[in-house]
């Protein structure tokens, strides 16, 4: 997209000075309008059991798989209950599942002085062959076997199985159906090409440099100040800037005060302190020049619990000067330009991958979109608001643009649904390892890697 | 030297600054063959990457430009990004350099950048009702003879005096302008002023209070309306910035009276946040003082104060109040809403009763103060 603008003017600049350049008006804002308000939390308390968020999941979500169902497996089909159930029919039943798995860290497992256990180190993946699925709904539970993947399921995922209970009290499935892809919304994209870029996992205050310059290098390309003249045109058609959490480091995270005795650790410095300066300091070249969307990520300093809060302001006092800068929830949710995008930093879908036999995070990104549900391991094994009233992570309608943050690797897919949604879904790379970002095109809803690099000692190019 | 660094150095536009460093290079190169400097290009193009269209953007060594040019598909901008003398091994230095360069640019990092955004607009600093609570303190702390401006807005019965008192007030009353708002930030703000400033510091304060209860229990009809009416304004409106304006007023009164009475304040602060009453007590112990401790303490204040500049003032101003010192009312002057003449009689008596008592204790105070003297 880039390039085939720039390309004519691209050796502009290897020439003596020239009359004054020209600079380039940002494209104006139109149309932004955030949608996150089911994601800020007022006032919280968390005096309520989490049982709570699954009977309302359950409850949003049931409609919705009933008529899938029927549509599916015929009108005519019994919809029962579990408590409902005869041997031998055959029905189907909406429910909650429940993957036991025998690795899954437990917490009750970790202090039982009977077992004299060590705690469990953390795995990549927890999944075991043995592990079972079992339905649930409001009131009982059942085995579920037969058709159906028991690996590639996670906990908490609302769906429709069919089949019939057989004698020794399972369930056999012969078929089983997700809610699918939300209703679309409609489209009103603009006209011109208008981009956004994406980028996660900035990483700042990790003890290696070496994504420092690429990260300046990304500054300075979308604030125009790298580039030919074409180029910097074309940076001018970059409306946003959405930053997908992991903004400091992992090696931020380390509480030394916890451990050290005080004396020790009397004269130093929380390492995020620092991070959190030089972060101020680049979203403020940022905001002069283009509006920027900060959401918080694992690493980041806010609450644990999803839906994560946004950053404070008065951690950013320099940028948050600037009417540019907008700090923005985790599963975050806005209108831009007409196009709906929707995206998180990228924790519900890691925790997925630990349970889950699925391996790319893309197939697990448009898994969750079918489900139906942003982060169906939400309370389970993901830390959550106990909702009651309702959960927010339900997804009522399709965005434009599905995206997660700090995944291993860029992908892309447009996907087509069967009630005509167009829904890009995009993994934005772990900026601090790959050097990349993804450049959105709201116009055509394509989407492009960019990858900056410095030089190195081994010199390569 | 970077495009940037050149860019804020001499403050033209970041492409001016590029076409600078190329003509730069070119002519060394044709003048002198010998020297060596080192050229870092910026490339930018497509690339065909794992299957995808990539868009490649990379700082690149001189010789290593061509390679990375042949490699792109289509280049979309080539230019020199940084000249150096010595060959470099990594890219840390250019960062070093552009990082410095704009953190001493922060405010104006876009000013030669090629894009400029309307939209980016400071926002307004919305702390505007915090701004005469800032503007009381500093005036408090460093702007003692603004709280003579201060003055002017006590009640007129009171001018005459709280005039005279101008210079002590000055001093005495920005800093205990705080105090009967809000007797922990006070106390706080004392305390933090006391060590910093000095003993004399913290004497105004105690003996804005002292000076109130004074005025409270003193038969002064002038003085004592006037105070009267400050302190409930005082009490009243605690937290409210006006309230400076107030306090001023009632401790230039109550402050001139106290002239002397250095020594109590150290102690008096610390009661101060124990109670009023207790405070009503010290102050009553020091309004028993005689006029030639005043005279004396004055003195000492004024010794003590060396930044108050308004030391002609203090013996002129006690004067007039030490004529009205004799009739003290035993009632805490900040919480005395309305105080009755008739208690002045009776306070009078109970003052002549603790008069004994308080010389011994006066005695102590001012051994304290180290301005040793027999009462």
């Amino acid at each position: 997209m880039f390039s085939e603008q720039a390309a004519p003017t691209a050796q502009g600049l290897l020439a003596p000075p020239s009359a004054e350049p020209p600079t380039f008006p940002r494209v104006p804002v139109s149309g932004y309008s955030d949608c996150s308000q089911p994601f800020q939390l007022g006032e919280r308390s968390f005096s309520r059991q989490y049982a709570h968020i699954y009977a309302v999941r359950l409850a949003g979500m049931r409609p919705g798989l009933e008529q899938r169902a029927r549509s599916r497996w015929g009108s005519d089909i019994a919809l029962r209950k579990l408590s409902e159930l005869q041997a031998g029919e055959k029905c189907c039943v909406v429910g909650t599942l429940f993957k036991a798995m025998q690795l899954q860290p437990s917490i009750l497992q970790e202090i039982s002085e009977e077992h004299n256990l060590v705690p469990q180190p953390p795995l990549p993946k927890y999944i075991q062959p043995s592990d079972e699925l079992i339905l649930e709904d409001e009131l009982q539970r059942i085995k579920l076997e037969g058709a159906i993947d028991v690996q590639r399921l996670v906990t908490g995922t609302i769906l429709a199985v069919y089949g019939s209970e057989q004698e020794d009290g399972r369930f056999l499935v012969e078929d089983h159906c997700f809610a699918d892809l939300p209703p679309p919304l409609p489209w009103n994209g603009p006209s011109s090409d208008r981009f956004v870029l994406l980028a996660s996992g900035l990483g700042l205050g990790s003890v290696s440099g070496e994504a420092l310059l690429s990260t300046q290098l990304l500054v300075d390309m979308v604030t125009g100040q790298l580039g030919a003249e074409g180029e910097q045109s074309c940076a001018a058609h970059i409306a946003r800037v959405i930053l997908a959490g992991n903004l400091l480091s992992q090696n931020t995270q380390s509480r030394d005060t916890i451990n050290k005795a005080k004396y020790l650790t009397k004269k130093t410095q929380a390492a995020s302190v620092e991070a959190v300066k030089m972060l101020d300091e680049i979203l403020l070249q940022l905001c002069t020049s283009v509006p920027v969307d900060v959401m918080p990520g694992e690493f980041d300093p806010t609450n644990y619990t999803l839906p994560q809060q946004p950053l404070h302001r008065c951690m950013l006092p320099l940028a948050s000067a600037y009417t540019t800068l907008r700090l923005v929830t985790n599963p975050y949710q806005a209108n831009l330009d007409g196009v709906r995008f929707l995206g998180t930093s990228g924790q519900n879908i890691s925790d997925i991958f630990k349970y889950s036999s699925m391996d790319d995070y893309l197939e697990i990104l448009e898994w969750t979109l079918l489900a139906g549900h942003i982060s169906p391991t939400a309370p389970d094994t993901l830390g959550c608001y106990p909702f009651y009233k309702s959960d927010p992570f339900i997804l009522t309608e399709c965005p434009h643009v599905y995206f997660c943050g700090n995944a291993p690797h860029f992908q892309s897919k447009l996907l087509q649904g069967k009630e005509g949604q167009r829904v890009l879904l995009v993994t934005v790379p772990d900026f601090s390892a790959t050097q990349t970002a993804c450049l959105v095109n709201l116009r055509d809803l394509t989407c492009q890697p960019i990858t900056f690099s410095g030089f190195g000692a081994d010199s390569e190019d | 030297v970077t495009y940037k660094w050149l860019s804020y150095t001499l403050g033209v536009h970041v492409n001016q600054a590029k076409q600078m460093l190329y003509e730069y290079v070119e002519r060394k190169r044709k003048e002198n063959s010998g020297a060596q400097l080192h050229v870092t290009y910026l490339v930018a193009g497509n690339l065909l990457q794992n299957g995808h269209v990539c868009h490649k953007v990379a700082v690149v060594r001189e010789d290593k430009l061509e390679a990375l040019k042949s490699k792109l598909s289509t280049i979309a901008s080539v230019h020199v990004y940084s000249i150096q003398k010595a060959l470099l091994k990594d890219s840390s230095p250019l960062y070093n350099t552009d990082y410095d360069i704009v953190k001493t640019n922060l405010q104006h990092c876009s000013k030669f950048s090629a894009i400029c955004c309307a939209a980016a607009v400071p926002r307004t600093p919305p702390d505007a009702p915090r701004a005469p609570a800032s503007a009381r303190s500093p005036q408090r702390q460093r702007d003692p003879d603004a709280a003579g401006a201060v003055n002017g807005h006590g009640p007129p019965a009171a001018k005459p005096p709280p005039q005279q008192h101008k210079g002590i007030m000055g001093m005495f009353a920005a800093k205990a302008a705080a105090k009967p708002q809000d007797t922990h930030k006070e106390a706080k703000a004392e305390a933090k002023e006391a060590p910093g400033v000095s003993a004399a510091s913290s004497k105004p304060p105690t003996k804005n209070n002292i000076m109130n209860n004074f005025f409270g229990k003193a038969a002064m009809n002038k003085l004592k309306v006037n105070s009267v009416p400050e302190q409930p304004k005082e009490e009243k409106e605690v937290v409210k910035p006006s309230a400076a304006v107030a306090e001023p007023d009632s401790s230039p009164n109550t402050v001139a009276e106290k002239a002397g009475k250095k020594t109590e304040s150290a102690r008096i602060q610390q009661k101060d946040k124990k109670s009023k009453t207790k405070r009503a007590d010290r102050s009553d112990d020091e309004e028993e003082r005689d006029p030639e401790n005043v005279k004396k303490k004055r003195k000492r204040i004024k010794q003590l104060q060396s930044d108050s500049s308004d030391e002609e003032d203090v013996p002129p101003s006690p004067t007039p109040e030490e004529e009205r010192a004799p009739s003290p009312a035993p009632v805490p002057a900040l919480k005395a809403e309305l105080e009755p003449a008739s208690t002045e009689g009776s306070a009078g008596g109970r003052k002549r009763k603790r008069k004994r008592v308080l010389k011994s204790k006066m005695f102590i105070d001012e051994e304290e103060g180290c301005m040793g003297k027999t009462g």
